[in-house]
């Protein structure tokens, strides 16, 4: 019997850690109580997996510490009876048994903390493969064959970089991995630092020995204590274990490693940005070119690639490129992760292959919308990518389809949104997010982002004016041109493809002084239903402002000038008295 | 060598050399603002991108290689599209005045900042040089103008304005009474203009177009020149010997002056052109407008200018004991003080609304009542009552204010039956003046009956004549919008006389907004106002009223200026490129980065809100000087050039290489100069070699009339040595 406690960030931050210390003071023999990562079941934390002898899963779901006990007494008597109320339900098994994990495979499995249960599911073998049977140019074959690209949003293909500073000139080069996840509602590259930090470490080594390098680096961002934590006790085991440093399987490969924690500039996932910080300056990005594949880190050729990306590097170097190109499209190779948020039922990680439609991760996977309001919109790729609406919800999962909807693949963040968003104010919120994370480099993007800033600000407090509209496409599109790097270029995307799909929503703003979602605070008054009302009060009591007036069995009033417009009233009225209009 | 075209241009350049450098080797204009050789490339501004035949993207042309065969476009509809926006985004983020508000607001554009500014430091000369760039009269239109600039000068928004017009009257007074500036004037151009009229514009096109080198000649139809500053203004304004030694001094450059010959009479429109190549019409107004109300043909009722110029040629009219004037402007003011000169015992200023609404100058109604003048607001004239013929009463209409009419001000209404009668002996109606439209039968006039010129090029409906001043469109105004016709006028004329088009386009230049600016820091200062003769003196005669700043006062005075004119507006490279597309930054209009805060050390001023962070500065004093005595700062809009640690720059180990100062495209990083007053100066730098510790070090000098305003290390060894400002500026001197 193990017991196998999901300790993720996520599931900590749900209580994961509490439960574990409540099973601990039970009377279940210590020995069998231990922790894995991220089981991507986001919604259903704090998860607790039980292993029988046979190796078989009882999965225990929104696990609290007062539920040690119950689990305790059905660990001595076997009686389900006990955990009933706690097992995951068919529906939700269907989540991870849905998908197609590559670069999460072990995560949710095995004990991150332990080189052991990494090397007992095969780990290090493909490296170990690599150095003693294949040449450079063999593993740069390979993950041709595969046709793995860039997993951090521009799709690049791996192997073309890797070829690039491998025949770049000089010996001393780098090999960089980018976990400076930075994009609001993008977890996936925590979820495998955390839960599998060994996949990591070997990849970048296999890639560190394709392009000839002798120094790994992890850029990681420092608001990822737990990744950094992982990382450093992996990299000390491997190194233990003769895998990182000199003359690694006894080969001549040497490779040493080191972790970077960035200090919280979303600007610095760029890579000349993350080379300039890992420097010692100010994260800003560099002409290009010369390519880091030229002129890196300290000037030396470097390689950059994103953490997801190392994660299938193993999987693929152990299966064959062919098994991987297998899966997906004719341009979208392997599978992607995604990681889903927002009104959804389900919301986590999901990895499928490449091919499978939108629809299939939000409401196959994901179970569709929490609430009973309609889905509206998905936006993909975070800050720097688009919204995709309701009507496209059909396309399939490929750089190009994407990409062909204004939105992009990105690192794979998915926020769900249901028909009470305001798309207005989702665009306003990304670009208040690149606004604030541009490094203040070039005119376009410093400038740029927050003149359109603030005229989505006018539009959302109905001060829009005529021609607003026209301006603020003039403005993206001179912003996409002129912006020095990918957070500028990238930063008009989400107020495109808004106005694009949901023009009428602006126009609603500007013209009418409507916000159609009822989200835009400026745009909308409360009021209360003279004949729905009971009088009973709840709202005039709830109300921080004392808006609401009114005698006990009488309908109340909301005075406008004194209303803050918080929505409470709206939300705890039991009879649906409160107008929002 | 690689092969490319630039702009149709095939060229060849240097392996390894940039689109940039490329095309700036042959001749090729590409726009930058954080690119110098002297440091690393940064590829901030996005100014320099040029479009690439087969690429999709726009290049920075700083950064991008040439390579063979490279088809660039460095001027496509797409470039200058990115270069337009990208200068709207910067200057809707640049919080800085080019021009001060004083020289913005007077029509004849005239360096207020610059006189005010040298005065300050006492280079008199220097500041009626730079006065004469516009105006031509200064002694006199520093005396008589009601000074726009004034109404427009900051200082007001602290206690009150720079008083202007005195420190101008200032300058050039001390111009006349020593040996007076007579400008050179170019080589003759074997053009001839002929002015008709010699009244304030007639005079400035007159003195403009002969420094220009053309053959000038006025025309006019009194015994002297001078027009209305000579007939219109009364003696204890402007005293005609101050006026004379003026006009002495534009006859001097060469302007021939023709008195006593009148248009119609004595010679035509036609018979002038047939003799010059250009012919401007500067006849003035001079003929006072009526006020249509019954009694205004009685004996004794007078118009405001005639009066005005009887009494000035000693023909004064016997006005009798009481006297009404009409009107609340300046003419108004000079009749009713000339009325109480010649001895009148109750002279009455009629005006409907009330004092506040008065269009006359605010001294001149204080000192007309200091001198015994009675107002009688809210009145209006219904009727002149005579006897036999001869003004015996006026009948007065009871105002009242009403609302607010289209100029802002508030309409005044009749009380209904509510009236009054003064006994007068005269009137005088100086309520304004119009041409004499039979003078000038060959011009087409508008409705208002005044000559239609173009606003831009000043031409009339016959080619080659032009038309400036009162008679022109809008009609009578004051000297200054004449001169600064005139000066607008010249230019136009010259390129007429010489073929070429005339650029009227006004370039764009940077202004701040007036509702943002803080004040708080400043000390009040009351202005000064020269001193004047006691109001019982000055009553009884016909002295100059003013007895004109002293020395002291005048420098006190012009200290008192906020110098709001940026100090680089004559180098300033993002000017420059700003008014090189037609930008419209009120697009973008928001909120501005960063707040003015004051930073200076002894030698070298930062002024934030005016900073576009090309990094220039910063990249140079770490990667030419390595000192690292300012970084950048924050992120995204807020981004800021700070020194390090955020203190001021005098605390850290700033070198005074000036390098920073000398790299800043803007007005963001100054340099001192030696001038207590900081002005802006159309400065010239000169590259000039001293001597330090036995090595020739370079260094730029500039100089202003000879003055040397800064002395800026050009090279290592002058940035490296040590010396202070003061040192660098002995060894040049």
């Amino acid at each position: 019997m193990r017991i196998v406690i999901g300790q993720g960030s996520c599931g900590i931050a749900a209580g994961a850690e509490k439960v574990r210390k409540a099973l601990l003071n039970t009377d279940i023999n210590a020995d069998s109580i231990s922790i894995t990562g991220c089981i991507g079941m986001c919604y259903l934390e704090p998860i607790v997996d039980i292993y029988d002898d046979n190796g078989d899963l009882t999965r225990l779901v929104k696990v609290s510490e007062n539920d040690a006990s119950a689990i305790a007494e059905y660990i001595h008597t076997g009686d389900k009876e006990k955990i009933s109320a706690l097992m995951v339900s068919d529906e939700d098994k269907e989540f991870l048994s849905k998908q197609t994990r590559i670069a999460l495979r072990n995560c949710g499995i095995i004990n991150p903390e332990k080189i052991e249960a990494y090397i007992e599911k095969g780990g290090y073998t493909a490296l170990k493969s690599c150095l003693t049977e294949k040449t450079p140019e063999d593993v740069i074959e390979i993950i041709k064959t595969s046709g793995l690209a860039g997993r951090g949003g521009a799709g690049f293909p791996t192997w073309f970089k890797w070829n690039a500073a491998r025949q770049s000139a000089g010996d001393d080069k780098y090999l960089i991995c980018n976990a400076d996840e930075g994009d609001p509602g993008a977890f996936m590259d925590r979820a495998v630092i955390e839960s599998d930090p060994h996949n990591l470490i070997e990849g970048m080594l296999i890639g560190a020995y394709a392009i000839g390098a002798k120094h790994a680096v992890v850029y990681v961002r420092a608001e990822y204590p737990l990744a950094i934590r992982r990382l450093t006790n992996a990299i000390a085991q491997a190194k233990e274990q003769g895998i990182i440093g000199e003359n690694i399987f006894g080969t001549d490969f040497s490779c040493d490693f080191m972790i970077k924690a960035g200090a919280g500039a979303f600007v610095c996932g760029e890579e000349t940005a993350l080379i300039e910080s890992l420097e010692g300056h100010r994260g800003m990005p560099r002409l290009k070119p010369p390519f880091p594949a030229q002129s890196g880190f300290w000037r030396k050729p470097s390689n950059i690639n994103n953490v997801e990306t190392f994660a299938n590097v193993a999987w693929i170097i152990n299966n064959g490129g062919e098994a991987f190109a297998a899966m997906g499209t004719e341009g979208s190779k392997g599978t992607k992760v995604f990681a889903v948020t927002g009104k959804v039922k389900r919301s986590g990680l999901v990895e499928i292959p490449m091919g499978k439609t939108l629809r299939d991760v939000i409401f196959d996977i994901g179970g569709g919308m929490k609430t009973d309001k309609p889905f509206k919109a998905v936006q993909m790729g975070g800050p720097s990518g688009g919204c995709i609406p309701a009507d496209l919800i059909d396309t399939v999962i490929d750089y190009k389809a994407l990409g062909a909807t204004g939105a992009i693949m990105g690192s794979g963040g998915m926020v769900v949104m249901d028909e009470s968003t305001c798309m207005v104010g989702m665009a306003k919120f990304f670009l208040d997010f690149t606004a604030k994370e541009s490094c203040g480099k070039c005119i376009h993007c410093r400038i740029g982002t927050k003149r359109m800033l603030e005229m989505l600000e006018r539009i959302t407090k109905g001060e829009g004016k005529e021609g607003d509209i026209e301006l603020l496409v003039e403005l993206c599109y001179s912003i996409k041109d002129g912006a020095l790097c990918g957070l500028g270029q990238t930063a008009p995307n989400p107020v495109l493809t808004t106005i694009k799909y949901f023009r009428d929503e602006y126009e609603a703003h500007i013209n009418d002084k409507k916000c159609p979602a009822g989200e835009c605070s400026d745009l909308i008054e409360y009021s209360i239903d003279a004949d729905k009302c009971r009088g009973c009060t709840l709202c005039a009591r709830n109300c921080p402002v004392n808006a609401i007036t009114g005698s006990v069995k009488q309908p109340h009033v909301i005075n406008t000038d004194k209303c803050i417009k918080c929505g409470k009233c709206y939300s705890v009225c039991k009879f649906g008295a409160v107008i929002k209009a | 060598m690689i092969n490319l075209t630039i702009n149709g241009k095939a060229i060849q350049a240097p392996e390894g050399s940039t689109i940039l450098e490329a095309a700036r080797a042959n001749g090729i204009y590409i726009p930058t603002l954080c690119y110098d050789k002297a440091v690393e490339i940064y590829g901030a501004c996005g100014l320099c991108v040029v479009e690439a035949e087969g690429i999709p993207k726009l290049l920075r042309s700083c950064s991008a290689k040439c390579t063979e065969g490279m088809v660039v476009n460095t001027e496509s509809e797409r470039v200058v599209r990115s270069r337009k926006v990208a200068m709207e985004l910067l200057m809707s983020a640049h919080d800085g005045d080019c021009v001060a508000p004083c020289q913005l607001n007077c029509p004849a554009r005239t360096d207020c900042q610059g006189y005010v500014g040298l005065i300050a430091n006492g280079e008199y000369d220097s500041a009626l040089k730079l006065i004469k760039n516009k105006i031509s009269l200064p002694a006199s239109i520093g005396r008589v103008c009601p000074h726009p600039c004034e109404k427009a000068c900051r200082r007001k928004n602290v206690e009150e304005p720079i008083n202007i017009a005195q420190l101008k009257a200032f300058a050039a007074d001390m111009d006349l009474n020593s040996e007076s500036y007579v400008p050179e004037c170019k080589p003759a151009t074997g053009k001839k203009v002929a002015i008709i009229g010699g009244g304030p514009a007639g005079l400035t096109a007159a003195f403009y177009l002969t420094i220009m080198g053309h053959e000038v000649t006025v025309y006019d139809m009194m015994e002297k020149m001078g027009g209305m500053l000579r007939y219109g203004i009364p003696q204890y304004r402007l005293p005609k010997e101050v006026l004379d030694k003026e006009i002495a001094i534009i006859e001097k450059t060469g302007v021939k002056m023709v008195n006593n010959v009148k248009l119609g009479v004595d010679f035509t429109i036609e018979s002038l052109k047939a003799e010059n190549d250009a012919v401007i019409v500067a006849v003035g107004a001079w003929k006072s407008s009526s006020m249509r109300t019954p009694g205004e043909e009685l004996e004794g009722v007078y118009g405001g200018i005639d009066f005005l110029r009887a009494v000035i040629k000693g023909n004064a009219p016997d006005i009798g004991q009481r006297v009404v004037i009409c009107g609340g402007g300046n003419t108004a003011m000079d009749a009713c003080r000339t009325a109480v000169r010649l001895g009148a015992k109750e002279v009455y200023v009629v005006y409907r609304r009330t004092r506040n609404e008065m269009p006359a100058d605010k001294l001149e109604i204080d000192e007309a009542e200091e001198e015994g003048v009675i107002y009688k607001f809210l009145t209006n004239p219904l009727s002149f009552n005579g006897e036999g013929g001869k003004v015996k009463s006026i009948t007065l209409q009871i105002m009242e204010l009403g609302e607010p009419d289209a100029s802002g001000r508030r309409r005044p209404v009749p009380v209904e039956g509510k009236t009054e009668e003064i006994a007068v002996d005269s009137v005088i109606l100086a309520i304004g003046q119009k041409l004499v439209t039979d003078d000038v039968k060959e011009l087409e006039l508008n409705d208002r009956g005044n000559i239609i010129a173009d606003p831009d090029f000043f031409t009339t409906n016959i080619e080659g004549v032009f038309a400036i001043g009162d008679a022109t469109n809008r009609g009578a105004s004051i000297a200054i919008e004449a001169i600064g016709e005139a000066d607008r006028c010249v230019k136009a004329v010259d390129a007429y006389l010489n073929g070429e088009p005339l650029d009227t386009r006004i370039p764009y230049i940077s202004k701040r907004d007036e509702a943002t600016i803080d004040y708080s820091d400043r000390q009040k200062e009351a202005r000064k106002n020269p001193r004047v003769l006691p109001a019982d003196v000055r009553n009884k005669n016909f002295e100059e009223v003013s007895l004109g700043f002293t020395e002291e006062e005048a420098k006190a005075e012009a200290s008192r200026c906020l110098e709001c004119g940026c100090r680089e507006y004559y180098k300033c490279k993002l000017l420059n490129v700003a008014q090189r597309y037609d930008i419209d930054p009120s697009r973008f209009k928001g909120e501005m980065p960063q707040k003015y805060t004051r930073d200076e050390n002894a030698f070298i001023e930062r002024n934030t809100a005016k900073c576009i962070l090309c990094g220039l500065c910063v990249r140079s004093c770490r990667e030419v000087m390595d000192i690292h005595a300012i970084g950048l700062m924050g992120r995204g809009f807020k981004t800021d050039v700070s020194p390090a640690f955020s203190l001021p720059l005098d605390q850290t180990n700033c070198n005074n290489c000036g390098l920073c100062v000398s790299l800043c495209p803007t007005g963001a990083l100054t340099e001192k100069s030696t001038l207590r007053k900081q002005v802006p100066l159309n400065e010239s730098y000169t590259e000039e070699f001293i001597d330090i510790d036995g090595q020739r070090a370079s260094v730029m000098v500039s100089r202003y009339n000879g003055i040397v305003l800064r002395v800026i290390p050009n090279d290592e060894i002058s940035r490296n040595c040590g010396l202070s400002r003061e040192e660098l500026i002995a060894k040049v001197q």
